[in-house]
């Protein structure tokens, strides 16, 4: 019972991260229609960024600030330098989606390996403390575990604040429905574009900081199988809904850290891999999604 | 030369036989069938420890120092052949990913996860392959007669790698060059339209997946053979981007581009560079090389997307050697390819049994005289809580040229779209010939005889016009896998009567001057008479046009409509969406009409006007 209990806690905490980056992934995907494989390497690129100013002293809670920071400008920036002009260029909807995955794909290894060559081939580690251990219904958890967890719900509400009751949010989900309709309407689609872009960004920086704060130590190239972890989340919840996204995270944190304990924690990940296979072969359009064309 | 520049020559020849291997299958893939496999690498992979573990001895034999399956001890080219055995196999549980109808970059997504997780499997599982240690003292082919590090014994791989390089390149390009490849490419260039003109689009991705997984395999098993390690750090996810990177960068769709690509990126700019000085902290260089493989990707996408050499344009239509001088005089377009058939006695026709026997009055079709070609039975689809088509029941009668109008979102093309198979159907019942196919995929129905054509144009963009019309064609004998690896010889008389009946085609419709341009360079008018074409070069029973008249000149519409009537007056059967209620006086009745997804009444355009809420139907709505 308690190797359950230890595991759930593992499993609530993973899910917390995968929320985070999840939510932002499939949110960056429905309003702007690129699956973002660089995601990942933005992760990580952020997180490196709150590791340089926590060498330099600075609390990593406020890197975490600065690392959100980051990841919305390295977003826009990504989408102005190149997703959209590539976008626009080729026009032809099936193609561009093609050539984008192929784009995305190439600027994960520039992202990934300009970093490393940056910051050399091992892994580092933040300084922190992990606080007091606090017991909480049964959970076993580090003070730093529980702060993940806060954090991710906070985040969790304030997507559901944003898409729900603002102006913001309603423009949003306006425009993944039918960009060239919300344009029409008056929607200035081209700024919710990077507007969008800007949010999930930071929320792709929070997540890679949160990401290596709970991994322990991390390295250029760590997110590659997180990355895989994301997508899972995100197809079993339904590319493009946001509160798929939170429900996939959720299942996948749970499975993935609950067999770990079970099983072998070198396979976890395979559980998430099955996931996104079958969904993928059975169902593309997720639980929660409906039908992608 | 001294020696250890002629074994560093020899050592990029070798690799350069490998990487083209490899280039070639993906080539295939990606460049002509429009498969983005970013699972690539792990094909090569399977071949690679294939060829290890059939020619390894047994896992004690060594002292055990490494552990894996297999071991067998089998003698060149065993090995190799395994390789590719294994390279095609396993293909095939991927084909359920990329064979249904699944977006292309979720598809692409897929394969990358898939071959992500397939290295960390194996990295972790030492009992199968030695885990992330890998293989190693592999033994090379044949080195108990002879010294693999001789000169000779260097030369000769190299010789053997390049050949079989040169094998792999007469094996696609037979394909590709094909009636074959030319469903290929049309199925790259729009997957959806492909499947309605009777492309079987799971079985022609599953043979380029078999296909390229085959090539890839052999690289594998020549490239261990010759470096005699093998180990996860060989085949990350980023080894099928550097492939990718050498056929976008040599030209995606030409195979000699692919062979130029593997030269210039995997061998010129990762082999080629291994031995120059390394500066900076380690592994600083390789990391720019990954940075630099990003770059070039992504700067060609932008700059030079075709590549160095672009995908050449088949000439076709330009000669003039029409082989049957009788079959142009014949008057209809129909009874000229009826004209070409006879030409040919064992055309297509006359061999496949799915084949439509097109026209009331031949045999074939006697048999089926029901004067209602097409009736549904409350037919429905629902989108969410829309009924979009709600328990529609018609009747199509042979010989008709029957309209179907109605205002915006009536649920005319939903309702078209369901006849044709190109959208599930929620209820209801499709009844063709007498037959139920309410279940039968879109790409069967063609093949039945039941052919659409789509509202937005829909042609070919990366094909030419001729080409286009050929790929319609059913039943060619070379448009298989089997058929096309058989040559041009084997299929070349279902070519020349296709191209025959595709020159009369053209004359009657007035593009013969644009046999050659390519479909994408068209003009919106072209491109609907493209389209109709291209249905009518399916033969078909029963045609269903999708506004065919939409954003073209009143002049050809009316032309159009004309030829329209031959075809009906011939035995075609037709139903026609249509706005434009001149075209419906003159040339269609009956006349359906829907509204709110119902149908609202049928009869001559002139029983309709009579009735007001007919009117009021399209007024208001």
């Amino acid at each position: 019972m308690s190797l359950f209990l230890a595991s759930l806690g593992f499993g609530l905490v993973t899910a917390a991260v995968l929320a985070i980056a999840a939510v932002g992934f499939t949110m960056q995907f429905a309003v702007t229609d690129v699956l973002n494989l660089a995601y990942g390497a933005v992760m990580i690129a952020s997180a490196f960024v709150a590791y340089a100013l926590n060498q330099a002293g600075v609390n990593v809670w406020i890197g975490l600030l600065a690392a959100a920071a980051a990841g919305a400008v390295g977003s826009v920036l990504l989408n102005q330098g190149i997703y959209t002009p590539f976008q626009r260029r080729i026009g032809d909807a099936a193609r561009s989606r093609i050539t984008l995955v192929i784009v995305s794909l190439g600027m994960t290894l520039i992202i990934e390996f300009g970093l490393q060559a940056i910051v050399g081939g091992t892994s580092v580690s933040y300084t922190m403390s992990q606080g007091p251990t606090v017991r909480a219904g049964g959970l076993v958890l580090t003070a730093v575990q529980f702060v993940i967890i806060g954090l991710a719900v906070v985040v969790m509400a304030a997507v559901h604040g944003l898409l729900r009751y603002t102006k913001l949010g309603k423009a949003m989900r306006a425009t993944s429905a039918n960009r060239s309709l919300a344009r029409n309407c008056g929607i200035r689609t081209g700024r919710i574009v990077t507007v969008t872009w800007a949010v999930t960004g930071a929320l792709c920086g929070i997540a890679g900081t949160v990401f290596a704060i709970n991994n322990g130590s991390f390295g250029a190239t760590s997110a590659d199988l997180f990355l895989v972890v994301i997508l899972a989340a995100v197809f079993l919840g339904g590319p493009g809904s946001a509160y798929g996204a939170m429900l996939g995270a959720l299942i996948i944190g749970l499975a993935t850290e609950i067999s770990a304990a079970y099983i072998t924690p070198s396979y976890k990940d395979v559980i998430a891999f099955a996931v996104l296979l079958i969904m993928l072969a059975v169902r593309p359009s997720g639980l929660l999604g409906t039908a992608v064309s | 030369m001294t020696t250890a520049q002629l074994y560093y020559l020899l050592n990029l020849l070798i690799y350069a036989g490998v990487d083209i291997i490899a280039c070639l299958g993906l080539s295939q893939q990606f460049g002509v069938a429009g498969l983005t496999n970013f699972g690539f690498i792990i094909f090569q992979a399977a071949g690679a420890y294939t060829a290890a573990i059939l020619s390894l001895p047994a896992a004690s034999a060594n002292g055990g120092f490494q552990s894996y399956i297999g071991g067998w001890n089998l003698p060149f080219p065993v090995p190799w052949i395994g390789a590719a055995i294994v390279g095609a196999l396993i293909a095939l549980p991927f084909t359920f990913l990329v064979g249904r109808r699944l977006r292309g970059d979720f598809a692409a997504v897929g394969l990358l996860v898939t071959a992500v997780m397939i290295n960390l499997l194996v990295t972790n599982y030492r009992p199968f392959l030695n885990g992330s240690a890998g293989l190693s003292l592999v033994p090379a082919p044949l080195q108990g007669k002879y010294n693999p590090q001789g000169a000779g014994y260097q030369w000769a791989y190299a010789v053997a790698a390049l050949l079989l390089a040169a094998g792999a390149f007469w094996l696609v390009q037979r394909v590709t060059e094909s009636p074959y490849g030319r469903s290929l490419r049309a199925m790259r260039d729009n997957d959806i339209v492909a499947d309605s003109l009777g492309k079987s689009l799971f079985a022609q991705r599953t043979s380029v997946l078999v296909l390229g997984g085959a090539l890839a395999g052999l690289s594998g098993g020549v490239l261990v053979g010759y470096i005699t390690t093998w180990s996860p750090g060989a085949w990350g996810y980023a080894e099928t981007i550097v492939l990718f990177a050498a056929v976008i960068i040599g030209g995606a769709g030409n195979h000699r581009g692919a062979i130029l690509g593997a030269i210039l990126v995997p061998v010129g700019f990762e082999e080629a560079t291994r031995y120059l000085p390394a500066f900076g902290p380690p592994g600083f260089v390789d990391d720019l090389q990954w940075v630099a493989i990003g770059l070039l990707v992504v700067i060609f996408l932008w700059f030079r997307p075709q590549g160095i050499l672009p995908e050449r344009r088949r000439i076709i239509g330009a000669t003039n050697n029409i082989p049957n001088e009788d079959v142009v005089s014949l008057p209809g377009p129909l009874r000229a390819s009826r004209g070409a058939m006879a030409a040919s006695p064992d055309g297509p026709a006359a061999r496949t049994s799915m084949q439509p026997a097109p026209f009331a009055g031949s045999p074939a079709a006697a048999a089926r005289n029901d004067p209602v070609v097409l009736r549904t039975v409350d037919l429905t689809r629902d989108f969410g809580g829309v009924h979009a088509v709600a328990a529609v029941s018609i009747e199509v009668r042979r010989g008709t040229l029957t309209g179907l109008i109605g205002p915006n979102g009536a649920g005319k093309s939903t309702l078209l779209g369901m006849l044709a198979g190109t959208i599930p159907v929620t209820s209801g019942q499709v009844i063709y010939q007498g037959n139920d196919v309410t279940h039968v995929p879109a790409y069967r129905r063609a093949r039945l005889g039941l052919v659409r054509t789509f509202q937005l144009a829909s042609e070919f963009k990366r094909l030419t016009v001729m080409e286009n019309l050929l790929s319609a064609v059913p039943g060619n004998r070379g448009d298989s896998l089997a058929g096309s690896l058989r040559g041009r010889r084997y299929w070349r008389r279902d070519e020349d009567a296709a191209i025959a009946r595709a020159r009369v085609l053209l004359e009657r419709f007035g593009l013969s001057g644009y046999a050659d341009t390519y479909g994408g360079d068209l003009s919106g008018g072209q491109r609907r008479l493209t389209e109709i074409m291209r249905a009518l070069m399916t033969e078909p029973t029963m045609l269903l046009l999708d506004e065919p008249m939409a954003g073209v000149h009143p002049r050809l519409a009316r032309q159009i409509g004309a030829q329209l009537l031959d075809l009906c007056a011939e035995g075609m059967t037709i139903l026609m969406v249509e706005h434009e209620l001149a075209i419906m006086d003159e040339f269609c009745d009956p006349v359906i009409m829907m509204a709110e997804g119902a149908v609202l009444a049928t009869g001559t355009m002139t029983d309709l006007r009579a009735r007001t809420e007919v009117v009021e139907a399209y007024l208001v709505g």
